[in-house]
């Protein structure tokens, strides 16, 4: 069975949106203002990061969030309340950036009508398997000037 | 960027006239912050040249926008708890001990004023429902911000606003889910209304109440707009009604109309038999 | 106080950890149930537990459900912190033994009006 996510219910609002605005303002910024949509066509992502979430069950589909290097840096020194230039050490970068993907995947499945169990997260240099047809929705969100892109896939 | 003088004191002037607000002089940034967004929602790069514009044409929905948005609307679900457990332990138990002297027949009408985003007259239906059934239950809730009384109208809730306060019973009890956000059952909210209301003018219809919350709303008023707000309270309260105040609030020292009852470790207000109407 | 915060990702420990420091708690960490459950047969006395719910060894809920079952444990109160938001989890969670339940992402405030309805926190007198 695919994974549906019924956008009619959201009157407008787009709920993976609302989603990452709550994570970010919450848990990474504290206040609300720092994360917008992607203007115009996002870039591709040189340098990248991936980290996910897969969600089985009735339902089967994956929850991908990707970013350059620098900006998951940055995005981990947020989340851990770190100064601007402190070192992030390798675990610390890959546990924060997966808690990031972990906060939004468990989300995102509550907005499924049958969900099933979340994996555990996990972070990765080199982008996960992805079949280019089973694209369910794509969100470029631009973060303080960087590109995060989360990613809603069909596993088959 | 620093706000100019004259723009500030327009801005302090026209709140304080319309919602009794006190906006002290190091307030700036606050009045800068606030109507950025509206400044650039109006195409605008600052706040002075905004308000220049305001001056020159003024018009009745830009002025009340200026004063929505100085209002602060935070708020929370059973905040404080104490307000909510005195409530149900003791002000419900008094009323309806006294239905014999014909008080609280048919409904117990509470007047949730200053009620921002709707947390606290929802909050107030939720504490109510394990003692008394709905439709014995009348709450009116009123705010300045027509903006505020839209999202208690849509019984809509973000998951951060959820996660404020609320009673991980009363959730699953009162709430289902709608997209990214919960929705608040049909029962509860027919039992509230909400409708505008500026607390410097006579009161709302709905009454008279038998409770009214009055909740962090009147430490942003001076002594005097204090006085006054609490008079025009006790003229849409019926006689032995109980008055809810917010934690860094009191009526002693402002009016001396009330009496105050210690319920627990908060206190509530009852009116003072001399004052009934 | 004493709080056991578990979770799986460190990253969070030390957020939940951050909080509850500032509220005026001691706090022990575990990584996953059965390390949470090893503090506990240690003796080591609790009066909160911040259960994750997906975490590897043991998940949350078989957390509370092992530690609803020891009568000399009745003493913790048990607050579900996690990402599973469906209603369903929910009432699964409480009817498992949890007393509360706080969906990620949460703010600092959010925590202390938590705890302050659970009793472990004061609520400001009230004037
Ligand atoms: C901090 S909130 C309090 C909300 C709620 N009573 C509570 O305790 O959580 C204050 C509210 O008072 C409203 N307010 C301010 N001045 C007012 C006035 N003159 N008349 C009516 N409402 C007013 C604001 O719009 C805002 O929603
Ligand atoms: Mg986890």
């Amino acid at each position: 069975m695919s994974m549906q996510v019924d956008t009619t219910a959201f009157a407008g609002t787009d709920p993976v949106y609302v989603i990452a605005e709550e994570v970010f303002s919450s848990m990474i910024d504290g206040e609300p203002g720092f994360l917008r949509h992607w203007d115009g066509d996002p870039p591709p992502i040189v340098d990248a990061m991936h980290a996910w979430v897969d969600v089985h069950g009735a339902t089967n589909g994956r929850v991908l969030l990707s970013t350059e290097r620098s900006t998951a840096d940055d995005l981990a020194r947020a989340l851990l309340q770190m100064g601007p230039t402190e070192p992030v050490s390798d675990e610390d970068f890959a546990d924060a950036l997966g808690e990031v993907a972990n906060i939004v995947g468990g989300n995102v499945k509550a907005l499924v009508p049958d969900p099933g169990v979340l994996t555990l997260p996990q972070v990765t240099h080199e982008r996960p398997h992805t079949d280019p047809e089973a694209l369910i929705y794509e969100l470029p969100l631009d973060w303080r000037g960087s590109l995060v892109v989360i990613g809603l896939w069909r596993l088959l | 960027m620093t706000l100019a003088p004259d723009t500030f004191a327009f801005v302090a002037d026209l709140v304080r006239r319309r919602s009794a607000i006190q906006l002290e002089p190091g307030k700036e940034y606050l009045v800068e912050s606030r109507l950025l967004p509206l400044a650039r929602t109006a195409g605008l790069l600052d706040v002075d040249s905004y308000v220049r514009g305001i001056r020159a044409a003024p018009h009745p929905t830009t002025l009340e926008a200026v004063v929505e948005a100085l209002t602060t609307n935070e708020t929370s679900w059973f905040r404080d708890a104490l307000p909510f457990r005195a409530l149900v332990d003791h002000v419900v138990p008094e009323m309806l001990t006294a239905t014999t002297s014909g008080m609280f027949a048919p409904q117990l009408r509470i007047w949730s004023a200053a009620c921002s985003s709707g947390q606290e007259p929802y909050s107030i239906a939720m504490a109510l429902a394990d003692v008394l059934a709905p439709s014995r239950m009348k709450i009116t809730a009123t705010d300045l911000s027509d903006q505020m009384l839209e999202r208690g109208r849509s019984g809509r809730y973000s998951q951060l606003e959820i996660n404020r306060g609320l009673p991980a019973p009363m959730l699953v009890k009162h709430f289902t889910r709608a997209g990214a956000d919960w929705e608040i059952a049909q029962p509860l909210r027919s039992a509230v209304t909400f409708q505008r209301h500026n607390l410097l003018d006579a009161p709302p219809v709905g009454g008279p109440f038998d409770v009214v919350f009055l909740r962090n709303v009147l430490i942003y008023f001076d002594l005097a707009t204090k006085r006054d707000v609490l008079r025009r309270v006790q003229q849409a309260m019926r006689p032995g009604g109980f008055l809810l105040l917010g934690a860094a609030e009191t009526t002693i020292g402002v009016d001396d109309g009330w009496e105050r009852v210690s319920v627990g470790r908060s206190s509530v207000y009852r009116l003072a038999p001399r004052r009934a109407a | 106080m004493r709080a056991l915060v578990i979770d799986d990702s460190r990253t969070m420990r030390r957020i939940i950890v951050g909080v509850l420091t500032a509220l005026g708690f001691e706090t022990v960490e575990a990584a996953d149930g059965r390390q949470a459950l090893d503090v506990l047969e240690q003796g080591i006395e609790v009066d909160l537990a911040c259960i994750d719910w997906n975490m590897p060894v043991m998940n949350g809920l078989e957390f509370v459900v092992a530690v609803r079952e020891r009568k000399d444990w009745r003493g913790v109160t048990l607050m579900m912190v996690t990402t599973e938001s469906e209603h369903g989890q929910i009432v699964r969670a409480l009817a498992a033994g949890a007393h509360e339940y706080m969906i990620k992402p949460f703010t600092p405030d959010a925590v202390k009006e938590k705890l302050q309805l659970l009793g472990l926190v004061e609520i400001e007198e009230l004037v």
